[in-house]
């Protein structure tokens, strides 16, 4: 997601055509062409700009539906609801691959938790953080959390620093164990002052109750459109 | 110089120039929707010529297309039935590009959400295993169910006064 106001007047897209497999969108104000995984400018009038970030989340409805309770939804459009594939993710896995990085040791189609830090970027593949969550990391100096929601889909990142101080966390054993049963039971405890802390980054119980984790911005993606554009990432293994 | 010879040295021009201009116009379209498809590996500077192309065919096609018109016209009253008949079909596909090179075909196959709807969430039908993504401004929040994002792919919107793009 990205704001879409550049020197001062705001643009509207449109889908303008592919990438690899990454659409490029234009703008209606310019006609410039830019690339949506990277929010850059590509050819046009604009070229060379970059749009900013909005943090955003890819959480389950049901995640996001108790953390925002007066929350709205995009509403279906009636006339396209049969083009609306609710099974997308396997769907589009079965779609060819254009560009491959064979020598990496991820397939293309392999889902990845991309992030960058000062430049420096990270691929998470999504099935070892889905077993090891919470994952803790350090990328160019800054601890890292990773977690992944009660429901077992959403995730979220944050930087693993209590009033500047780095901090670990685990996740609560019982809640572990109920995970199933009673997704309310969910809960992180750190190291650092034993508090108790909730999948929004913030601490509900304990010395640090009232705090909230910084937010990293983090892209589920596939390993081959991360590559592409982050030629220089890393791989977390554990 | 009598008639004999210089009508075929005109004519030679006339159909020179006929399509030198028609192939203008059909590449300006046909050049970049071949580079940018679906499926396929686009190479940098493949792409880029895509861009460079299709920027320039709204206005490149309409002259390419005019001036086809001009020489098919001269043409027409010196050549056959064949000859007409090769004239009218070139015309056609340089028409055919001129329409495309204005249109976003891209858009056919993924419409856009022309003045989105919001709805409370209590009143949404969407099961709670569905992946949304989600944004929070202030205090607005708003999900796009990604179910409906995948198809659309982009969303031109406004959350607490920030006007944000919502790509998929």
């Amino acid at each position: 997601m990205w704001t879409r106001t550049v020197n001062g007047r705001a643009l509207h897209f449109y889908l303008a055509g592919i990438n690899n497999q990454n659409f490029l969108m234009r703008d209606k104000e310019t006609g410039t062409w830019w690339q949506q995984i990277t929010g850059k400018a590509i050819y046009g009038p604009l070229q060379g700009a970059a749009l900013e970030l909005v943090l955003s989340d890819e959480l389950t409805f049901g995640e996001w539906r108790t953390e925002s309770p007066s929350g709205q939804v995009l509403a279906p459009v009636a006339k396209y609801t049969k083009e609306y594939d609710s099974n997308w993710e396997p769907d589009v896995a079965k779609l060819p691959v254009v560009i491959s990085f064979p020598s990496t040791e991820l397939k293309s189609r392999d889902v990845v938790i991309g992030l960058t830090i000062a430049g420096a970027a990270r691929a998470y593949p999504w099935e070892t953080f889905a077993k090891q969550s919470p994952v803790l990391d350090r990328v160019n100096g800054t601890p890292l959390l990773l977690v992944l929601g009660p429901d077992g889909k959403s995730f979220r990142v944050f930087v693993s620093r209590i009033d500047s101080h780095d901090a670990e966390f685990f996740l609560q054993s019982n809640s572990q164990a109920d995970a199933s049963t009673d997704k309310k039971d969910w809960t992180l405890l750190d190291t650092l002052t034993n508090s108790q802390w909730n999948f929004q980054g913030c601490a509900t119980s304990g010395p640090a109750q009232g705090k909230c984790l910084d937010r990293i911005p983090a892209l589920k993606d596939y390993w081959f459109d991360w590559r592409n554009y982050h030629p220089d990432t890393t791989i977390y293994k554990r | 110089m009598d008639r004999q010879q210089t009508e075929p040295r005109i004519s030679r021009w006339l159909w020179t120039l006929f399509f030198v201009c028609a192939l203008a116009a059909i590449a300006l379209f046909f050049i970049p929707a071949f580079i940018i498809r679906p499926f396929r590996h686009q190479a940098p500077h493949a792409l880029l010529l895509a861009m460079a192309l299709r920027q320039r065919a709204p206005l490149g096609t309409l002259i390419a297309t005019l001036a086809s018109f001009v020489f098919a016209f001269a043409l027409w009253r010196i050549v056959g039935r064949w000859r007409k008949a090769l004239l009218v079909l070139a015309l056609l596909v340089v028409t055919f590009s001129t329409v495309m090179a204005r249109l976003n075909y891209f858009e056919w196959m993924f419409h856009p959400i022309a003045g989105a709807q919001f709805i409370a969430q209590s009143e949404s039908k969407l099961d709670p295993k569905e992946m949304i993504m989600a944004v929070r401004l202030g205090s607005d929040a708003r999900a796009y169910p990604i179910s409906q994002m995948a198809y659309h792919h982009v969303l031109n919107d406004v959350v607490a006064g920030v006007p944000i793009a919502v790509t998929y």
